[in-house]
């Protein structure tokens, strides 16, 4: 089990992860505004190759972060997979590079990025003020746009799931991460010693505009930690604590699975480690039975990881199976299991009040749903929501595994 | 400490402790960190108050309130702490002051008005990218996830490939 990120911040204790929040991001807003940020002429520099301090501040901070998580995934305290499967999202590959160009124009154009904008706003400058302005604004656009079956679909297209550059050459989540990051790391240095000569070239040219910023002696020593960092990254390596051993599998919630089940069924992976017999009679909709001896059978460590594997219990797994830690992809266990799952479907759910946000509404009519079908009708796939949707895919069945 | 304006920190040394803020939030949290989808809740609320309706029937708005309020959030909170450290730190270095950024041939509201528009196209932008350079470029980034280094990737190209045309807005 990783000892890392502390969950009971983003449940029990929420308040206290909230508070750590505004901790986190004052780190990020004074840190910002120190490498001077929060002045678009510092900023746009980069793009006029008069200072590089963007690019030098940007991929310092990510091969730091990068690093800092490949040592505590080397001693077993965190999973770099896991952290990553959490904290990045999906890549759309599409949508992300359109959408990354179109934000490099927006750079270019208002002299900030969203994130030093607010710095900018916070320092009193009316352009940065107009700048935060805008991205409100043209996120509620682009959320209005969406209602367009057309954005919509660009929106979604090119999902390749939880992809990691590991996974491109398809290194397994043991090595990858720290391989890959040490790559990174040469490529930034390298990166950095090219830019400190550009620098220097244009200052000698005299251009009155060039204010290079030069590593220095603080450079220096950072270029020495980052070095250190990546040795002890690749040392780590050798110790039998992998991440393999810490690797913990996430935990779904019975609604989270029945939306994934209905909605994306070729996402998921659903494999029901009851008894078979038990399984044979009532499972989830498109599950798999499969005793637990035959999980080996699988061969999960070579399985393609696009699909998230779920495995269902009698109730909470426990312990989760070895064979199944090895999957590359994303690796999820119901919460509370079949009865967890029976609870939720069995029971009816409560009507929703009048008035009630779309949200609560999809909710009710997916219970409603769920409910009828695994108690109700026999081997027949849930019927369709009463009002179906005037757009988007079409929405699939329980599939043809019965109830 | 000394005021000085124009003094900023080294640039790695910047890199390295914004690197470990980074970490941090990986390591406590699991989350990484983030700028833009306060914007949309904040748009949201201020839409609340406008038309109530409307967000309740567009589904990509009204999905801010699957947890209640859509500012009880944890990258609001985030955001609140940006605002303070940047608060702070300009405060501390002299930087602050009301004043409008600019190139020498640009009157302020040209100036606003491409900080509006520029902003505009970012905040479409960033949620086509689920993220920003805050949320998708670095913190992605640092993760080493496909998406984010394409996204980072593009942010640089499209800033390079329009730089020369926006030139006299800033030198």
């Amino acid at each position: 089990m990783s000892f890392f990120p502390f969950e009971s911040l983003v449940g029990l204790q929420r308040e206290l992860g909230l508070v750590v929040g505004v901790l986190i991001g004052f780190g990020f807003g004074f840190t910002l505004e120190r490498a001077g940020f929060g002045r678009a002429q510092k900023l746009v520099g980069q793009f006029y190759g008069y200072d590089m301090t963007v690019f030098k501040v940007m991929f310092g901070a990510i091969v730091t972060a990068m690093l800092g998580l490949v040592v505590l995934s080397g001693l077993g305290l965190a999973d770099f997979r896991a952290i990553a499967e959490k904290a990045a999202s999906s890549t759309y590959l599409w949508p992300m590079l359109v959408g990354g160009l179109l934000l490099g124009v927006g750079f270019i154009v208002s002299g900030y990025c969203p994130g030093t904008s607010w710095v900018a706003a916070a320092s009193g400058k009316l352009d940065g003020l107009a700048t935060v302005l805008g991205v409100i604004a043209g996120q509620v656009a682009y959320a209005e746009l969406l209602s367009i079956p057309a954005v919509a679909r660009f929106h979604s297209s090119g999902d390749l799931g939880a992809l990691f550059l590991w996974d491109l050459l398809k290194l397994p989540n043991k090595v990858g991460p720290q391989a890959v990051a040490i790559a990174v790391t040469a490529m930034a240095v390298g990166c950095f010693i090219g830019v400190e000569k550009l620098e220097k070239l244009l200052s000698a040219r005299a251009d009155p505009a060039a204010r290079a910023t030069p590593a220095g002696r603080p450079g220096r020593f950072v270029f020495a930690g980052l070095a250190a960092s990546a040795l002890v990254g690749l040392a780590l390596l050798a110790l039998p604590t992998g991440t393999l051993a810490a690797r913990q599998p996430r935990v779904i919630a019975p609604l989270e699975l029945a939306r994934r089940v209905l909605d994306e069924p070729w996402k998921v992976r659903v494999i029901d480690l009851r008894d078979p017999k038990a399984c044979a009679e009532k499972r989830i909709p498109g599950s798999e039975c499969l005793a637990p001896a035959d999980l080996g059978k699988l061969g999960l460590a070579y399985a393609n990881p696009a699909r998230d594997l779920v495995l269902v219990g009698d109730a909470d797994l426990q312990p989760v199976p070895k064979e199944a830690l090895a999957y590359g992809g994303v690796l999820a266990v119901l919460q509370g299991g079949w009865k967890g799952w029976q609870a939720f479907a069995l029971e009816p759910p409560a009507p929703p009040a009048p008035g009630a946000s779309p949200a609560e509404m999809e909710t009710f009519r997916l219970r409603a749903g769920l409910q009828s079908a695994l108690t109700g009708m026999k081997a027949a796939p849930p019927p369709p929501p009463p009002s179906a949707a005037p757009a988007g895919p079409p929405r699939k069945g329980g599939g043809g595994c019965g109830s | 400490m000394e005021r000085n304006p124009d003094k900023f920190w080294n640039p790695y040394l910047a890199g390295a402790v914004l690197g470990l803020v980074l970490l941090s939030a990986f390591v406590v949290m699991g989350k990484g960190l983030g700028a833009s989808n306060t914007s949309l809740r904040l748009g949201v609320t201020a839409m609340e108050a406008v038309a109530p309706g409307h967000v309740a029937t567009t589904p990509a708005l009204a999905k801010t309130r699957a947890d209640g309020h859509p500012l009880d959030n944890w990258l609001v909170f985030e955001v609140l702490g940006v605002l303070l450290g940047g608060f702070v730190g300009a405060y501390t270095s002299g930087r602050l002051g009301k004043e409008t950024l600019k190139g020498p041939r640009i009157g302020n509201p040209g100036r606003w008005a491409m900080a509006f528009g520029g902003g505009a196209l970012m905040g479409a932008a960033a949620y086509m990218g689920r993220g920003c350079t805050s949320g998708q470029a670095l913190t992605g980034g640092a993760l080493l996830s496909a998406g984010a280094w394409v996204f980072m990737f593009s942010v640089f190209g499209g800033g390079y490939a329009l730089a020369y045309f926006v030139r006299r807005a800033w030198r």
